[in-house]
């Protein structure tokens, strides 16, 4: 047996080195690379449903359970080429209620150095169109066509003690904003009218009187960049964790107070637009070794 | 189309798979039932939940539907003792009981004994793309490790056995069709055996509960351009699919989730203590899931009153009331209710009115009287 084995190993080692020269030419050398996401709240793993956080704006905090979607995923060669896995549609649903979506396959990826990573928060304007997936869990993302279409970029549902001592649901949803007409409806100070523009309604669609009529749309999705250095062997899986630290959502560039925005946001572009400029530094990657 | 056929040839591949080889219990040459066709319009989901062991056939449909109808389905004769699963869902009533129901007052239904059930009802319609649970707290799914309590052919032995059902027994039953002219040579033509056994009794009514697909509503009509809908259907639509509306979508789904629930599990807030002995927290232990059922779909509502997995309304007009203004704030309340701090989501009367027009919208006229569900004219022993 141990001879057996013995042989293998020396074999192995033949074939590596003495083709070494040959596999530095060759192109279809590939490995892949496993993108173990994990959600965390001040650097620990998220514990669901428990009143056990803080933001910077004082809320106390629970988190339920968070759904998202990433896409666009590209990884960069020191050269500054790019590599773009092909697999599927390239857009990756993750829900911390479903294990299996935590864990994505990027396979078929040229073996090599890398210096960066990259990828999409959210769908792209071309890739973010209605019934892009007709089947679950994917489809129960959808965002209704009358604030935007397609889907929501992310639910991270979860509840807030609020200024009223009330343990208050929150539905911190992502997706394409949308600008308001002005209209005496008493919630004008929810909605931007900065940048109307063209009057881009949805067919057949005429908004009750009591709900603010759209003026257009805005795209929320951003492009998330790190520079990081790893390797694709073609022998082992390269095991890259993205870490969403979801307390930087509240306490990035400008610190979100719940009190403020209330439960809902997916017709609030300014919360919309505060999410987006905190997302760019809510998420990590980081090579695990071993 | 494209997706369709796809699926067609997943069908005809497990249906040759599962027939080819012989049949253990009776002859040897292999037979072959026809594959029953699913269409699935868009944008309806293309995964469908048939379990491998159990492909759908048009003879299997057609074995299942009698056996679903079938009095005798309680292993007894007598005239006062029949009880079939069509005694409790009607066709015309969603597949529920329904509150005009001649037997059950109200639409609460009770077993053969007299004993009541657990819950009221819940309808019988597009359960094949439903991959997460059945029963309004999911008592029975597919990585149960229980493997007795995992699917709808379950479903059948437990609603044939229950005290509070049809209080019959398995090997009863299979006995008693084996003895009804007409039914072992269907158990034949669906199965390649005349041998009725229990299994094939599941496998054939859930065959034929899988094929109660219902997708032609006048908002699925509206979806595929096939007609407009009224400007006060419209309204509700906007107000079901947006946050500051009415807020509905989430759980109920929309264009892009045609089922109209994510046949998942919430506390919508309607209580803030949870006693029920049979709710999610009864199937998984989980703490926070007190208080959570199953959303139902909203396909055919009017149909299925009394609402609510305890009945505790009788419109639907009580219900968007509720959702108006009676929600109640618990620690268990699901984040979905977000309006809850607010009693509701607070629809005038107009809205509320709108709301109700486009919940009515879903109703599919078609699938409340299509022939191929209801009730056989005739059983296999008819003359
Ligand atoms: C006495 C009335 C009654 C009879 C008879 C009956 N059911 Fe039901 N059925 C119910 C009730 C009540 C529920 C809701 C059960 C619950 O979840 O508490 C139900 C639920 C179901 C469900 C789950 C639906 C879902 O969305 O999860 C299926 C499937 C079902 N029944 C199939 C059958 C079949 C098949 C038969 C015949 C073998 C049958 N039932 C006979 C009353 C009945
Ligand atoms: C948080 C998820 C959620 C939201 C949001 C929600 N529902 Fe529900 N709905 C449920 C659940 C769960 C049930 C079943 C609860 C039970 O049986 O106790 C239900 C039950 C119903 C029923 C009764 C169904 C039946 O067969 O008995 C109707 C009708 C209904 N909802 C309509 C609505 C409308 C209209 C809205 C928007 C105003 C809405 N729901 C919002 C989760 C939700």
């Amino acid at each position: 047996m141990n001879a057996f084995k013995l042989l293998f190993i020396a074999l192995f080692f033949l074939i590596l080195t003495s083709c070494s020269k040959e596999s530095d030419e060759k192109v279809d050398e590939t490995g892949s690379i496993i993108l173990k996401v994990v959600h965390t709240i001040d650097s620990q793993i998220l514990k669901k449903d428990s009143l056990i956080y803080k933001n910077k704006a004082g809320n106390e905090y629970l988190i339920s359970n968070i759904q998202w979607f990433i896409s666009d995923i590209e990884l960069v060669k020191p050269d500054g080429t790019t590599i773009k896995p092909t697999i599927d549609d390239g857009v990756f649903y993750v829900d911390t209620d479903l294990i299996s979506t935590c864990s994505i396959q990027l396979p078929g990826l040229p073996s090599g150095e890398y210096i960066a990573f990259k990828f999409t928060f959210g769908l792209n304007e071309l890739a973010n169109t209605n019934y892009r997936f007709v089947n679950p869990p994917e489809s129960f993302m959808f965002w209704p066509e009358y604030l935007g279409g397609g889907y929501h970029y992310m639910k991270l549902n979860g509840k807030w003690m609020n200024q009223d001592g009330q343990l208050a649901p929150f539905n911190f949803h992502l997706g394409i904003g949308q600008n308001y007409y002005e209209k005496s409806n008493g919630l004008t100070d929810y909605f931007d009218f900065g940048q109307s523009s063209s009057y881009t309604h949805c067919e057949g669609f005429n908004p009750p009187y009591s709900l603010p009529e759209v003026s257009s749309f805005v795209q929320n999705y951003f492009e998330v960049s790190q520079n990081i250095d790893f390797s694709v062997f073609q022998e082992s899986d390269c095991i890259i964790k993205l870490e969403m630290q979801i307390e930087k959502w509240f306490d990035g560039e400008q610190s979100y107070n719940h009190n403020d925005w209330g439960g809902s946001i997916m017709q609030q572009q300014n919360a919309q637009e505060v999410a987006r400029k905190n997302g760019l530094s809510v998420f990590h990657l980081s090579v695990d070794n071993f | 189309m494209f997706r369709f056929e796809r699926h067609l040839l997943t069908i005809i591949f497990a249906s040759l798979f599962i027939f080819g080889c012989s049949d253990k219990d009776n002859n040897t040459e292999s037979f072959k039932a026809a594959p029953y066709l699913i269409d699935i319009p868009f944008p309806f989901p293309t995964n469908l939940n048939i379990p491998s062991d159990n492909p759908m056939t048009v003879e299997g449909v057609n074995l299942g539907r009698f056996l679903f109808y079938d009095g005798r389905l309680s292993g007894r004769t007598h005239p006062d003792s029949l009880m079939s699963c069509g005694t409790c869902h009607i066709q015309s009533n969603n597949f529920e009981a329904g509150i005009n129901h001649p037997l059950f007052q109200g639409g609460y239904v009770h077993g053969i004994s007299g004993e009541k059930t657990t819950h009221v009802m819940l309808p019988l319609l597009n359960l094949v793309w439903n991959f997460s649970g059945y029963g309004w707290n999911g008592f029975l799914y597919a990585d149960n490790p229980d493997p007795y309590f995992t699917s709808i052919e379950d479903f059948v032995r437990i609603a044939v056995t229950a005290e509070n059902e049809l209080m019959g027994d398995t090997i009863q039953v299979k006995n008693l069709f084996q003895h009804i002219d007409g039914y072992p040579v269907l158990f034949e033509k669906a199965f390649g055996s005349d041998i009725v056994t229990f299994d094939r009794i599941e496998k054939a009514i859930a065959q034929f509960v899988r094929s109660l697909i219902s997708t032609n509503s006048r908002f699925d009509k509206y979806i595929r351009g096939e007609l407009q809908l009224s400007q006060s259907e419209l309204n509700g639509y906007v107000l079901f699919t947006t946050e500051e509306g009415a807020d509905c979508f989430h759980c109920h789904g929309g264009s892009a989730n045609p089922l109209f629930t994510t046949h998942l599990f919430y506390n919508n807030g309607k209580d803030t203590l949870f006693g029920d002995q049979s709710d999610r927290f009864s199937v998984t232990g989980v703490e926070i899931d007190r208080g959570k059922y199953k959303a139902p779909t909203l396909r055919n509502i009017a149909f299925s009153a009394p609402y609510m997995h305890d009945g505790r309304y009788k419109t639907l007009d009580e219900v968007i009331d509720f959702y108006s203004s009676g929600v109640q704030l618990s620690p268990y309340i699901d984040p979905l209710m977000h309006h809850a701090v607010r009693g509701g989501v607070h629809l005038t009367i107009q809205e509320k009115a709108d709301l109700k027009s486009f919940i009515l919208s879903l109703q599919d006229d078609n699938f409340l009287v299509n022939p191929e569900f209801s009730v056989p004219a005739k059983f296999p022993d008819d003359k």
